[in-house]
């Protein structure tokens, strides 16, 4: 066998590509995110 | 159906930041009244705004200990009443509609901030607990006069 999908097809792993990279990407997103929301919600409730 | 184990943790991130979020929003509004301005939905026909009470008499009056309403209308190009004035620690209730088209309202430093509508009669309530001048601002374009559009209340 020689295809990732012919190796899956029996219940074996083929190459995974590596998510390390994406998963940085996206928690440093999901931190910005997360700062931004909670800064203007800090905001919102020191003018209320 | 095979999910990687770091896709696992970062949609679990997703997901716990979604609902903590909305659980916030949620005990803010209906716990502690915290909502966008206008939580009753009114109706004026827009051009009988001067023989409908109560914006035949804008004002400001006092409804009880340290709480005021301050009916107004909005017109090309102010307020009316214009400056207004309240003790520190009253809360205001502002009742507000258009005579014509389209204005904000805005108290830059607060919360205050809704567009006022022909037709519609907009609402919103703040204490105001530290002394000074407070601009209340047309922040939606209305026409040749915007930039002048503008009054004050005045905390003291």
């Amino acid at each position: 066998m020689g295809t990732d999908s012919q190796r899956r097809k029996k219940g074996q792993f083929g190459n995974e590509p590596s998510l390390k990279g994406a998963f940085a990407s996206v928690m440093l997103l999901g931190v910005f995110l997360l700062v931004a929301w909670v800064s203007v919600f800090i905001l919102f409730l020191s003018r209320q | 159906m095979h999910i990687h184990r770091l896709e696992k943790i970062w949609l679990g991130f997703g997901l716990v930041m979604l609902f903590v979020f909305l659980a916030v929003l949620g005990v803010a509004a209906f716990a502690m009244g915290i909502q966008p301005p206008s939580p009753h939905h009114q109706m004026i026909d827009p051009t009988k705004v001067k023989e409908t009470p109560p914006f035949d008499q804008p004002g400001i009056r006092q409804v009880a200990d340290k709480e005021y309403e301050a009916v107004m209308t909005a017109y090309a190009f102010g307020y009316a009443p214009a400056a207004m004035e309240v003790p520190v620690g009253s809360t205001v209730h502002f009742t507000v509609t258009s005579s014509d088209v389209v204005h904000g309202f805005e108290i830059p430093g607060t919360n205050v901030n809704m567009m006022i509508e022909p037709g519609e009669v907009s609402q919103v309530s703040h204490k105001f607990t530290k002394p000074g001048e407070y601009l209340i601002l047309c922040n939606e374009y209305c026409g040749i006069g915007h930039e002048m559009m503008a009054t004050k209340l005045i905390v003291k």
